[in-house]
């Protein structure tokens, strides 16, 4: 069981600076989601983490860098890009091919084929294979090994919906048996369900890093629906506790405060309150808003002024 | 660093190429050392039991005129092996496989020259093979020994080279096209505008000045490992003596020893 540490993870291209000074733990038995918009610098990340590209910082697997890892298939799994593999080798053949050097036997690669689903195509060249199937092979290869860590690239991509559903009920059962899986993904829906933990970069730099409800909960897209027919009493104490009100229908929209704190806040200035909902931001809420994006995605209607949070 | 070895082996033996390769080598082989020996067989004239064994074997690159042709199809073999790790984005999941890169790329080295040489000298003994079946004598054993282990070098030698394009320039298509071209295009130009110079100088015939770096070309200088006729061609009377196969090998080696070295230099400090 294997924890992964990354301390100070740093890359530049050029001038450009694509990764900054990025610290973070994954542990053992839980799901660590890694997001942050395209070009935000994930995939380089990983490949730092996997000592593929040169750069500043460590990662450590229960202490040991990468390359100090005897039979490292046998620790670490990886998924890095979309069908790397000869178009003309067998998906059976290319996993021989990986699973000689680390002393893999024959079962295991037909057991990760069986796994994946890909057991009634591995004699066939993967140049016939969709993106999704070439996913698969990608997913067999970093299984392989039987490894307690898993680093995967965008490993949803090119799955069909039940594919996704296939792949989200892996990685539970892969962390369930006790195993650190690190893995980046566009999808937010799906990572809501699927992640534990989160890593958010942008521009190369830390967002955020923590339990995934803490993240969303730190939204400021998150709000309270207050219904009261003394608005008039009520709204000036909000607004001088901090809050931002607006008027949606027959409620009131009140962020930055906490239910509690309205609650409070009404009895204080004699207002009746009918209905207090809290709502939650989403998880995509929450991502943009943290990422700086909220502005150019937020749809006009809603109003809430203080978007960027990042 | 059998670790490496082991994923390499798999490597070649899984690759179509490998076996079209080696196949084309092989029939192009088999046919013209069969044409070329039924021809010696029934002409009236002699060469030499020891001219047509060379000629035979390096399908007539022994003459000096005609390029190894087994050595430009083999050599393929060394471009592929780095090439296709770059072509199919293969390289970072052999990196993860195997982390170390010095291992990585000694594997390519030595199982590129083993096939290689391997398949060259198998090339040779269908020569041998066709000889024997058109009735001709055999030369002595060592200096078909000799021509085995130069024709065996050169491709080696220009396989590595290849590798090492691949590794340097991480595309396939431009290795193939640097091996392919250097020899037959770019050194002949060099050679070309060298002697050009040379002739309209004061002492065209003189074996000093600006010719003797017609010697260090380099896989003109390693053809001289399998180099058994001296065609009278004509560099030589413009003094360009070439070097021995020894000191031809030597030059060769040398080079593909640089470019060897910058490959593992590169290889070992660049992004995946």
């Amino acid at each position: 069981m294997a924890v992964i540490e990354a301390v100070g993870l740093g890359k530049s291209f050029g001038a450009r600076r694509a990764v900054d000074d990025l610290s973070f733990t994954v542990q053992p038995g839980s799901v660590t989601g890694f997001l942050g918009p395209n070009g935000a610098g994930k995939s380089t990340t990983m490949r730092l983490m996997l000592q593929l590209d040169r750069g500043d910082g460590r990662t450590t697997f229960d202490g040991l860098t990468f390359t100090e890892l005897d039979h490292p298939t046998r620790r670490v799994g990886a998924l890095l890009e979309a069908k790397p593999f000869h178009p003309t080798r067998t998906a059976r053949n290319h996993l021989r091919m990986i699973a000689a050097p680390n002393r893999i036997g024959d079962d295991r690669i037909d057991a990760v084929l069986g796994m994946v689903g890909l057991s009634s195509v591995a004699r066939d060249k993967p140049r016939t294979f969709s993106l999704g199937m070439g996913q698969r092979l990608g997913l067999a290869a970093a299984l392989l090994g039987d490894p307690d860590v898993l680093i995967l690239d965008e490993p949803s991509n090119g799955l069909d919906p039940a594919g996704i559903t296939w792949l989200r009920q892996l990685l539970q059962h892969l962390a369930g048996q006790g195993r650190a899986v690190l893995v980046s993904s566009h999808l937010l829906q799906e990572m809501a369900v699927l992640a534990d933990e989160l890593v958010v970069i942008g521009r190369g730099v830390m967002l955020a890093n923590g339990p995934i409800d803490d993240f969303i909960d730190a939204s400021h897209l998150g709000a309270v629906r207050l219904r009261t027919p003394d608005r008039g009493l009520v709204v000036p104490v909000l607004r001088a506790l901090g809050a931002d009100v607006v008027t949606e229908g027959t409620d009131l929209v009140v962020s930055q405060l906490t239910a509690e704190q309205i609650g409070d806040a009404a009895l204080r200035a004699g207002a009746r309150v009918h209905q207090l909902v809290t709502e939650r931001a989403t998880l995509e809420e929450a991502f943009l808003e943290a990422t700086g994006l909220t502005e150019e995605f937020r749809s006009a209607g809603a109003e809430h002024a203080d978007g960027a949070g990042a | 660093m059998i670790d490496a070895l082991r994923y390499e082996w798999v490597r070649l033996r899984t690759l179509r190429s490998t076996y079209w390769l080696i196949g084309l080598a092989v029939a192009f082989q088999i046919l013209m050392t069969a044409l070329i020996a039924w021809r010696v067989s029934v002409s009236s004239g002699s060469m030499g039991d020891q001219n047509s064994f060379d000629l035979i074997a390096t399908i007539g690159a022994s003459s000096g005129v005609a390029p190894l042709f087994i050595g430009y199809i083999l050599g393929l073999l060394g471009v592929f092996s780095m090439g296709h790790e770059y072509r199919h984005g293969m390289i970072r999941a052999t990196l993860t496989a195997i982390p170390s890169r010095v291992h990585v790329l000694t594997a390519k080295l030595v199982t590129t020259a083993v096939v290689v040489v391997t398949a060259a000298w198998a090339c040779i003994a269908i020569a041998v093979v066709s000889m024997l079946a058109f009735g001709l004598a055999l030369p002595d054993v060592s200096s078909m020994l000799g021509l085995a282990a130069g024709t065996g070098l050169f491709s080696v030698l220009f396989a590595l080279s290849g590798l090492a394009f691949a590794a340097l320039v991480r595309n396939q298509t431009a290795a193939v096209a640097m091996l392919m071209l250097i020899p037959t295009v770019l050194e002949q130009i060099i050679k070309a505008i060298v002697l050009a110079i040379k002739a309209v100088s004061d002492d065209p015939s003189g074996r000093s000045g600006l010719v003797t770096i017609l010697k260090y070309l380099p896989y003109d200088a390693g053809g001289q490992m399998y180099t058994r006729l001296s065609i009278g061609d004509m560099l030589q009377f413009f003094g360009v003596v070439p070097f021995g196969p020894l000191g031809g090998g030597v030059v060769m080696g040398t080079y593909v020893a640089i470019l060897v070295a910058l490959s593992y230099w590169a290889f070992v400090r660049r992004d995946a």
